[in-house]
């Protein structure tokens, strides 16, 4: 009989739960520990942030399902890992922390056979003085909860614009290594389209903010896309869709101080400039949570586990842009240390970024960290859940599921706006996600054809019907499995 | 605002009969880079 820990209810952890649910007999037992009492379907917090889907329509409770299921779950968050356990534990454990209810505050040793990290990023507005989500009119959609806030914001912008008043909107980056830039390039073309259809477009200058050095480089490193019988450059798509939306922009800028309505900023070019807003939605730096780790003595072993996010299978020396490979990115999620822990999804350190990394010339850092989207996190999740349950079934450690970002697709539908007959969606696919430039050196490291883009209402259908099926799959509905990651 | 999308070009994107046709070739498309799966990049050491 085996104990699967599983942290956080999120794309990956939820993912690994259901297929190892599904996969392994009742004997062993699946548990997640999450402090969100909710699953929640991160991809459809534009919409939420515009206004045009209620946020309990993207989330679902995930106490009554996982106990339909048979999965155990326990509303608490990871403080510390202690993977040989202590003087007074013998098996590997989680300190864990009840968040809610009788418990609440009340820490437990939650112990495991295997532990599957999926705790994701920690949304690290502290590290931009003044980003706070609903203060100094900023606002996120990274959750749902932000993304209620944002639209009482723009909601409130409108009404005002309404009455004449003319405002400028920023979006984009809120740190000089901010990544998601993806969901930034979502929310300003819904928040344009939005104010097109309150027919109050013309009172608004809306700027795209980033710290990307062109546009469309999304921390992908840009791509060479298929579109239509052309082949085009992502920049060259996204300023297409920026010049015939009237949205202006900002690249290569750090933005590392937010005061009432003025973004603070520093560019590539080593300048200290600040942009004035009446309404901005700054995705913030993405960080590790800071967990702790410890050996059995209780002596501090946090630099085997964690790496900001957690340590994997990749090849972490330090190298040169020019020296980094596809091999460099991880395969299997696990951890070199302890071979029964694994981080799939958000979770895992990136060896490196995939963007060329790019400095000021005062020396700051301003350049994406590499961007882990909803599809290679459940990809990740289930080849995890797959190697733990051939393991088990085994008796010997088997690790034949592999997927390197370096050697996976992935389909990525932005919104440009809502509605089911004037709504509108960028949908792009790349493969593979991490450039390689050894097989593909004449396309920027992808394969033409499989990367390609397209923009129009099929998209937002698309998006729309990735929504429920997602919800459909996360709710394990009959023959939810057949709905690939 | 520059137009940098031409009439036509807007009506292809927005036609809802064309688009049905290209929602069903982009979900193929896309089931098509989604199924062709995913693996390691290294050499196994033997
Ligand atoms: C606004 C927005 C739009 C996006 N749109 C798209 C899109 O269109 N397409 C796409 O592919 N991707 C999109 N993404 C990216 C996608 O949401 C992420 O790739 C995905 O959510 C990552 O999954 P994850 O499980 O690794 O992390 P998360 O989804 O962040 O899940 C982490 C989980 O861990 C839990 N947790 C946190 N701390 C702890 C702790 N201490 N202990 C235990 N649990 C903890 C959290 O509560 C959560 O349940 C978008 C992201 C954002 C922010």
């Amino acid at each position: 009989m085996s104990k699967i820990l599983i942290l956080g209810a999120g794309i990956s952890g939820h993912v690994a739960a259901s297929h190892l649910r599904r996969k392994l007999s009742k004997e062993h037992e699946v548990v997640v520990v999450s402090p969100n009492s909710n699953y929640q379907w991160i991809p459809s917090n534009i919409w939420v942030g515009i206004g045009r889907m209620k946020s309990k329509e993207i989330l679902f409770p995930l106490a009554p399902l996982y106990k339909k299921k048979g999965i155990g779950y326990k509303q608490a968050k990871a403080i510390s890992f202690f993977p040989e356990g202590d003087k007074n534990e013998s098996k590997p454990y989680v300190l864990s922390e009840y968040v809610t209810g009788d418990k609440k505050g009340q820490q437990e040793k939650i112990t495991y056979d295997y532990l599957i990290n999926a705790t994701g990023p920690k949304l690290n507005f502290e590290a931009t003085e003044g980003l706070i989500p609903g203060e100094n009119k900023t606002y996120s959609v990274c959750t749902y909860g932000h993304a209620d806030h944002a639209w009482q914001g723009l909601k409130a912008l409108i009404s005002e614009m309404k009455t004449g008043k003319k405002v400028k909107i920023l979006i984009g980056t809120g740190h000089s290594s901010s990544t998601c830039q993806g969901a930034a390039f979502e929310y300003i073309l819904n928040v344009e389209q939005e104010l097109r259809r309150h027919k109050v477009r013309e009172m608004a200058e809306i700027i795209w903010i980033s710290n990307e050095h062109k546009l469309g480089d999304f921390g992908m490193d840009g791509m060479l896309l298929s579109y239509g019988s052309m082949t085009l450059k992502s920049y060259e798509m996204v300023e297409m869709i920026f010049e015939d939306r009237g949205i202006k922009w900002i690249l290569g800028a750090g933005v590392n101080k937010i005061e009432d309505g003025i973004a603070h900023y520093e560019n590539l070019e080593g300048a200290y400039k600040t942009e004035t807003y009446d309404f901005a939605m700054l995705i913030p730096a993405f960080s590790g949570h800071d967990f702790k780790a410890f050996d059995k003595n209780e002596d501090d072993i946090t630099e085997k586990l964690f790496k900001g996010f957690m340590i994997v299978d990749a090849d972490y020396s330090p190298k040169p842009y020019e020296e980094w490979s596809v091999k460099d990115w991880p395969e299997t999620y696990q951890n070199p240390t302890y071979q029964n822990i694994f981080a799939p999804g958000i979770a895992f350190a990136p060896p490196h970024a995939i963007s060329k990394p790019r400095k000021s010339k005062n020396g700051t850092v301003i350049s994406p960290a590499p961007p882990r989207t909803g599809m290679p996190s459940g990809i990740t999740a289930k080849l995890v859940a797959d190697n733990i349950i051939d393991t088990i079934k085994s008796g010997k450690e088997s690790l034949s599921h592999k997927g390197s970002l370096g050697n996976m697709g992935a389909a990525c539908i932005a919104s440009a706006g809502y509605g089911f007959t004037q709504g509108s969606g960028v949908s792009i696919t790349t493969y593979p996600i991490v450039p390689d430039y050894e097989k593909y050196p004449n396309t920027q490291g992808r394969k033409l054809g499989k990367t390609f883009g397209e923009i129009g209402l099929a998209g937002h259908w698309l998006k729309l019907a990735l929504h429920y099926a997602f919800i459909y799959k996360a709710k394990m509905r009959p023959f939810w499995w057949l709905i690939p990651e | 605002m520059t137009q940098r999308i031409s009439k036509y070009q807007r009506f292809k994107m927005m036609n809802p009969i064309i688009q049905f046709f290209k929602f069903i070739y982009l979900s193929l498309k896309i089931m098509i880079v989604v199924a062709s799966g995913h693996g390691g990049t290294r050499v196994e050491k033997k």
